[in-house]
């Protein structure tokens, strides 16, 4: 779980050396990175420790920051919840930057407020009020500028929501299924979940979901297991004539 | 750039050669009354080298003789490499004379004392470096007691870039055209070296905090700032303990441990660093590279990279939360060739935990505070371990350990109430519960009031985070402006001031133990039932709101309450370092058993002792539930009985009743002797039989 996180198997050997060495503070390699996370955008990977390498090199030379970059570092991270990845992102945010070395106006002060609330309904399973915020005409420069480049963004929000769906529930409602999946039409719902191996009942109510580690719940008695080390004074004893 | 860059040693050389400069002519203008050299004006400088000398004899016949013989028999002993000797001057002599003589002032000043360092066997490099040996304990005397101005933190640098640069760099002495650097011979005390690599980044961490305060500074010091942009940067910083760590080899060192670990005929730790580079060999730079990495993880959290911070453990992390550290000497002898202080093993812990409760893994965090706290409880039923009879750093560790426990109250919630993980160490717990209780009592029950606990022990118990940037002292326009911005600000009464970067992280972690703040109540009503409707459990949850505005009917609040669910599932699962099955709940000691490999490693494993599935619209809950342990009580009866039977065995009769009653004065003169007797009183006189058990029986309940 956690070494697909660390090392996602698409990274390439350059970025590996790039993220476990000490070269990773070179400002001069912070093009490779940025090329990475685009690359990332286009073909729907996702490497965190990457994307956090080039917040680092943001946050010790001021003069590379590019809040277009750390906007999309931060909506590629939207799509990890629950991990804990936007957090992480937005620690390394360091003060206000000042903006006088860009030729437009900053759009991360303005946005930064907005991800936050977006990822918030996330990591609270809102997933509705997400998609409500997501298509609000309020966030139209974030779907215009941003995430349409993103390939699979909406693909990768769906991800968190399957997740979540996935380990709590072994039937649901069609209904709340695509509200929470933001499908609206039955024929996408069902391509999206054959997709899934998922099932629809016989009126079309109701998805079956699969047996999986998490929605198979069994109440257990534990008891309490007797490791040797914890005798070895009583055992001592019983040795000694 | 003008910054120093971390990939190349040669730009580190400039840059450290610079600050030397900068440090000669800075010194020259240190004088003892700062006052009448503005006065006096340029005037002074030509004849400054006179004056100086003249004013340093005066305060060299000022020094107590005492002070002065210190110092010739502390150069003496690290001229001798006599470790015995120089862990005392360190660790007790420096001390005792500070209360003594320095407890409100500085120590006398390097210059002062550099006459009484001449000898024969001392080389003009010998006392060049007893000098910044000594400036290190100058500066951190002004650090701890003292208030430190702008020269002493800008000296207090120079000097710890002149040590380092001295350590990694000096060229070796039986080849001088080489060039090539080459070991230090030093011998220092590991105490010592822990507290280099500790102040230099206290040090930072100060620094940066009071350079982010724009609005007090003087003229002369915002002067200085403009020009001194590279002095405690963070880069600079990160240089030094990056390239302390490469030229000891700390990390490959470790790696080869391991692989000897367990092998037949491993070869001696000794022979293993010898073998890796001529560096490793020595124990001044293992140890120095090995809290260099223990730095490095410090700084990193400092600055806000909690992934960074566990990632440089990589190697390191394994042998310390492996439950070898100190104070938990296990057989893996090899491990023990590192070095392990008790304060290191606490700020460590406290550093790794932290990270581990920022990256939402609470679990983990938990185990690693358990580990701690333990360790600390034991230290302190030590009553004076030996070298931390002084105050202040007992009472520095005592700190750390309240802050860590403070950070245990708090994850100790976050995993929710019934999770196996509150139980991990009922000690722990109730020593929480004493100090932080209230807190912990808010922080269980949820809502608003929780998230003002959370807030409370954060501040109090996170780390100085620092900003990794100056401010732009060397761009008085930028510098104005933001003087303006923040002053608006401030007038308008909004919220602490976006740079602030321990405000910043404590709205994440607020956003992230708020977003849990309705479980507690959830999870109450879950317990009651095996199966309930999701309508029934809106209806539950719709009665205990108090505002009457968050109230929503019918279907809308069904859907909160399950997606409510759906937040709870998540937040009973959770990142563990420990393998799943094994250790689910029945295992009493999971703080010693971690797995191999990076601290970021771990898996997926259930946190939370009820589980939940839910079908369309009905809830099916199952709990799993603790069998009665009995195991602890009897292993804990049976050998306290054996400490009595052996008490018993080991005790001779009591005198005066043996020898009255067996009328046999002779008997009680020897042990042995009333031991003989014992079997036959025993046998014989039973009277005198229960009063030997009743006596020893109430020694030992009186010892448990």
């Amino acid at each position: 779980m956690a070494a697909s996180w660390i090392s996602p198997p698409t990274r390439t050997e350059l970025i590996e050396n790039l993220v476990s060495g000490v070269d990773r503070y070179n400002p001069s390699n912070v093009g490779i990175l940025e090329d990475y996370l685009y690359h990332q955008i286009r073909s729907q990977e996702y490497d965190c420790l990457a994307n956090l390498a080039i917040l680092k090199l943001y946050q010790f030379n001021p003069d590379l920051y590019n809040p277009d970059v750390v906007i999309n570092i931060l909506i590629k991270a939207l799509g990890a919840s629950p991990l804990p990845d936007f957090n992480l992102c937005i620690s390394l945010l360091d003060e206000r930057l000042s903006n006088a070395t860009l030729d437009e106006p900053d759009p991360l002060p303005s946005l930064l407020p907005v991800l936050h609330g977006l990822h918030l309904l996330l990591y609270r399973c809102r997933f509705p009020a997400f998609w409500r915020a997501y298509r609000s005409d309020q966030l139209e420069g974030l779907r215009d500028n941003y995430t349409v480049e993103c390939a699979g963004f909406e693909d990768s929000i769906r991800e968190v929501v399957i997740r979540a769906v996935k380990s709590t529930f072994t039937r649901i409602g069609t209904e709340r299924l695509s509200l929470y999946l933001d499908l609206d039409s039955p024929e996408e719902l069902k391509v999206y979940i054959d997709k899934l191996g998922w099932t629809l009942n016989s009126e079309g109510t109701v998805v079956n979901i699969p047996p999986n580690p998490d929605n198979q719940i069994e109440a257990i008695v534990v008891q309490e297991s007797i490791k040797l080390p914890q005798l070895t004074k009583v055992i001592s004893q019983a040795a000694k004539p | 750039m003008s910054r120093p860059t971390l990939w190349s040693t040669a730009d580190m050389d400039e840059d450290l050669a610079d600050a030397v400069d900068v440090q000669l002519s800075m010194y020259a203008q240190q004088g003892q009354n700062p006052a009448i050299y503005d006065q006096l004006g340029t005037q002074i400088e030509q004849l400054e080298p006179l004056l100086a000398i003249q004013q340093h004899m005066a305060a060299l016949a000022a020094v107590p003789d005492v002070v002065k013989s210190f110092v010739v028999s502390f150069h003496q002993a690290i001229l001798n490499r006599d470790l015995p000797s120089i862990t005392m001057f360190y660790t007790t002599t420096f001390p005792k004379l500070t209360d003594r003589f320095y407890s409100r002032t500085e120590w006398p000043e390097p210059e002062v004392i550099a006459p009484l360092l001449s000898s024969n066997e001392a080389t003009e490099d010998h006392i060049h470096i007893f000098l910044v040996l000594y400036r290190d304990l100058y500066y951190r005397h002004v650090y701890s007691r003292l208030q430190p101005n702008i020269d002493d933190r800008f000296h207090s640098y120079e000097n710890s870039c002149e040590l380092f640069n001295y350590l990694l760099n000096s060229p070796s002495s039986a080849d001088d055209e080489s060039d090539e650097p080459a070991p230090v011979d030093l011998v220092l005390p590991e105490q010592w070296l822990w507290d280099i690599i500790d102040e230099f980044i206290y040090q930072f961490q100060v620094f940066c905090s009071w350079r982010s305060k724009v609005k007090s500074k003087t003229d002369d010091e915002l002067m200085m700032l403009a020009d001194g942009t590279g002095v405690w940067s963070s880069y600079s910083v990160l240089n030094v303990l990056y390239s302390l760590i490469q030229k000891s080899k700390i990390n490959e060192y470790i790696v080869a441990l391991k692989e000897e670990q367990g092998k037949e005929g491993a070869r001696p730790a000794e022979e293993i660093a010898e073998s890796i580079s001529p560096y490793t060999a020595l124990p001044l730079y293992r140890t120095l590279g090995y809290f260099s990495v223990l730095g490095l993880l410090r700084v990193h959290v400092l600055l806000g990279d909690f992934t960074l911070g566990l990632k440089v453990m990589d190697q390191v992390g394994e042998f310390l939360l492996g439950g070898s550290g100190f104070g938990a000497k296990t057989n893996k002898s090899s491990y023990t060739a590192l070095p392990t202080l008790p304060a290191t093993h606490i700020s460590t812990h406290y550093y790794v935990g932290f990270c581990y409760m920022m990256l939402r893994r609470y679990p983990d965090a938990l185990r690693t505070f358990v580990t701690v706290l333990n360790f600390f409880q034991r230290m302190q039923r030590m009553r004076s371990y030996s070298g931390y009879e002084r105050k202040d750093q007992y009472d520095q560790i005592a700190k750390t350990a309240d802050r860590t426990l403070a950070l245990y109250a708090m994850c100790h919630s976050l995993v929710l109430p019934g999770s196996p993980f509150t139980r991990l160490d009922d000690n722990v717990t109730n020593t929480a519960k004493e100090r932080y209780g209230e807190q912990m009592g808010r922080m269980s029950r949820g809502g608003s009031e929780a998230l003002i606990a959370f807030e409370e022990l954060f501040l109090y118990a996170c780390p100085k985070f620092i900003n990794a940037n100056s401010p732009p002292y060397d761009d008085p326009e930028a510098l104005a402006s933001l003087l303006n911005v923040d002053s608006a600000e401030t007038t308008e009464g909004s919220s602490p001031l976006p740079t602030d970067p321990t405000h910043r992280h404590l709205r994440l972690f607020l956003a992230s133990a708020g977003a849990q703040s309705p479980l507690p109540t959830l999870r109450s009503f879950l317990h009651l039932y095996t199966s309930l409707t999701t309508e029934k459990l809106s209806s539950f949850l719709d009665l205990v709101k108090v505002d009457e505005s968050d109230k929503v009917e019918g279907a809308e609040a069904e859907e909160e309450a399950i997606q409510e669910m759906m937040v709870l599932k998540q937040n009973s699962k959770s990142l563990s370092r420990v393998q799943g099955k094994a250790d689910k709940g029945n295992d009493t000691i999971p703080a010693g058993v971690t797995a191999r490999g990076s601290l970021l490693e771990g898996e997926m494993i259930s946190t939370s002792d009820l589980n939940f599935v839910i079908d369309d619209n009905t809830i099916h809950i199952a709990e799993s539930t603790i069998g009665r342990r009995y195991a602890g009580w009897f292993i804990k009866n049976t050998e306290r009985s054996q400490r009595v039977l052996d008490e018993i065995r080991g005790s001779p009769l009591p005198r005066g009743k043996m020898g009255q009653k067996q009328g046999l004065p002779g008997t009680v003169a020897t042990d042995s002797v009333a031991h003989a007797g014992l079997e036959v009183s025993a046998q014989k006189k039973a009277p005198t039989k229960t009063v030997a058990w009743g006596g020893a029986g109430t020694r030992a309940t009186t010892d448990a």
